[in-house]
């Protein structure tokens, strides 16, 4: 619900992006910005691993995956600052490369996620009626499935890999959506400039995609951001009950499976793939507050 | 009320009948003959056969589904292809583990939670309510499986507390159950704790807002006794319902809980069925799982329209 597209200023408003609004938002990131500096860093943050999973490759030189039967669960030193594991891999090397699984597995989830449960919501809010109805009982349904347990029954029909927990989580996370979009398309297509786009002759494909649509993104947007955190702690999760991303691949929640039987001995196998997971998952959090006060300012 | 009740009610038993198809649709969805699925690849051509008959796997799927629905409600869930035992004895001797667990963890999610909400809200804007948003941000944010095992490396291997893994029942040796409990109930409460604090916070704010609330103060009442016997009281409504919503992320947490501390319980059994592809305990216990959350949250529905005068006097929420 954008509050520009509403606003007394532009009465016709068939544009829904109001005009200036892009100039004045670069203004307005850096006003809530300095406003909150715990945001920012989250972003900041965000960005930092998002760098990291793209330039894995020239950051860890060492090679993620290679054993190194001379250098088994060695402790920290300079030539491996996070130390070696079982397989005397380099800690620091997997967990950078780890960076890149969970980037992907969070973020192409949380599309999956939207790419479905917009769409659906749109039509289920938009229509409503008994198709709504019909989909909303199927989202109740779906819903009734703890997101973790229905992952696991997703991963034992599929078969345990980095695309089918993908799927899995995505498909756990569509039902937010449905919802989240249906809720936003049932009072924004009241107002007034919906009706008087009809008016104008618009058609349901027309009004959804241009009037609808694009004032509902912002809230759509802050939820995706809470929700990636949740889908990539859901992979570490997948990965460590094994259920997930298989050896030899560098996942932090396959390296923490491996960390686990080696508590006494190897203490730093477990803690560089966990403090990866939570610093990311923080941020993106921080980051997610941030934007819900940079695109819906009137909640506070 | 009677007839958001009523609406209530069937819109959950709507909401069952659909999981129950998409849990009966999921295990046709393996690939392989439904047959073997069921019995498992060791069983010969009349184990098949009895599988076969048993839910009539010749018959049309929708006839298929009616059978599987009517045994699956006499509380026939199949047998374990692992153990032969039957699917709802597997569960049922698990199940008072995991209970046990998740009541633990309520426990202490709700006494962490509700004071350091409420301080939140009442010392509004101040470091302690910065200091509760962080550690309710942490809550969130940290992955259960690892602060357990940080907490294991801890407690158990540094400093010798507490036992890191094993379960002993609790009619047996109440103390040495607790002992081992009490590090995953933590885990397993910990992200729960943090949920429920910003919704106290967020309620008591809001609650403590309201008319009310000024009349109170004004006859005179002691800030303490407004605070508790007026605002928390009308607060915890909304607390009530993300509890029941919750109640599902808590089964999930049990799985990853369950498998650190080696509890022999409900979520560790999901896991070794899915290693094992026991393919009737995983369908049995993702139904059981999934019928108890809607159950519960009609509860938790029906509980506070019965409770909260608002509610039983306006003829109910919207329940769609």
């Amino acid at each position: 619900m954008g509050p520009d597209a509403a606003s007394p200023i532009y009465p016709l408003a068939l544009t829904a992006e109001a005009p200036g609004k892009r100039s004045g938002f670069l203004v307005r990131t850096w006003r809530v910005g300095r406003r909150r500096p715990a945001a920012l860093a989250g972003a900041v943050v965000v960005l930092l691993f998002g760098a990291m999973a793209l330039g894995a490759p020239w950051i860890a030189t060492t090679d993620p995956v290679r054993t190194d039967w001379s250098q088994i669960r060695k402790a920290p030193t300079w030539a491996h600052p996070f130390g070696t594991d079982d397989l005397g891999r380099d800690g620091l090397s997997r967990v950078v490369w780890g960076a890149r699984i969970s980037m992907q597995a969070g973020v192409f989830s949380i599309l999956l996620a939207i790419a479905i449960g917009v769409p659906v919501g749109l039509v289920a809010g938009f229509y409503r009626g008994a198709l709504d109805q019909a989909i909303m009982r199927l989202t109740d349904a779906w819903l009734a499935f703890p997101f973790l347990i229905l992952a696991i029954g997703l991963v034992t029909i599929l078969g345990p890999s980095l695309t089918n927990a993908t799927l899995a989580i995505g498909l756990g996370a569509t039902p937010t959506y449905i919802r989240l979009t249906r809720g936003l398309v049932l009072s924004t297509s009241e107002e007034d400039y919906v009706h008087g786009a009809r008016a104008l002759g618009a058609g349901d494909v027309r009004l959804m995609a241009r009037h609808v649509l694009p004032n509902i993104v912002s809230a759509i947007l802050v939820q995706a951001t809470v929700a990636v955190p949740t889908a990539i702690i859901a992979e570490a999760v997948l990965s460590f009950l094994g259920l997930g991303v298989q050896p030899p691949a560098p996942s932090w929640g396959t390296m923490l499976n491996a960390a686990q039987q080696f508590l006494e001995s190897a203490p730093w196998m477990a803690y560089w793939p966990g403090l990866a997971i939570f610093m990311l998952a923080l941020s993106f959090n921080l980051a997610g507050d941030g934007l819900r006060d940079l695109l819906d300012p009137r909640d506070y | 009320m009677t007839e958001f009740l009523v609406r209530r009610a069937f819109i959950s038993a709507v909401t069952l009948v659909l999981i129950s198809l998409i849990v009966f649709t999921g295990v046709r969805m393996i690939p392989g003959d439904p047959a073997r699925v069921m019995a498992g690849t060791d069983a010969d051509a009349a184990g098949l056969e009895e599988v076969r008959e048993k839910y009539g796997l010749h018959d049309p799927i929708p006839v298929q589904y009616v059978r599987w629905i009517g045994l699956a409600l006499r509380g026939d869930l199949g047998e374990s292809i692992r153990t032969r035992q039957s699917v709802a004895w597997t569960v049922a001797i698990k199940l008072p583990i995991t209970v046990e667990l998740a009541c633990l963890a309520l426990l202490i999610a709700l006494a962490l939670a509700i004071p350091a909400g409420v301080i939140a809200a009442v010392r509004r804007n101040t470091a302690w309510d910065v200091l509760a948003s962080a550690a309710s941000l942490c809550g969130v944010s940290i992955p259960n499986f690892w602060l357990g095992i940080m907490l294991i490396l801890l407690v158990s291997v540094r400093l010798g507390w507490l036992p890191a893994s094993g379960f002993v029942p609790l009619f047996e040796d109440p103390v040495a159950n607790v002992k081992r409990m009490l590090m995953p109930a933590l885990v397993l409460g910990t992200a729960l704790a943090a949920v429920l604090m910003r919704q106290t916070r967020n309620a008591m704010i809001e609650v403590l807002s309201a008319d009310y609330i000024r009349t109170a103060r004004s006859k005179g009442l002691a800030g303490f006794a407004v605070v508790v016997r007026h605002a928390l009281r009308n607060a915890l409504i909304p607390v009530v319902t993300i509890l029941g919503l919750q109640m599902g992320a808590l089964m999930g947490g049990a799985v990853v809980t369950e498998s650190i501390f080696v509890l022999p319980g409900f979520g560790r059994l999901i896991v070794e069925a899915v290693f094992t592809r026991d393919y009737p305990v995983v369908q049995g216990v993702v139904l059981i799982t999934a019928s108890s959350y809607v159950l519960i949250n009609l509860l938790v529905d029906i509980s506070y329209t019965v409770l909260n005068p608002r509610i039983r006097i306006g003829g109910g929420v919207d329940g769609a």
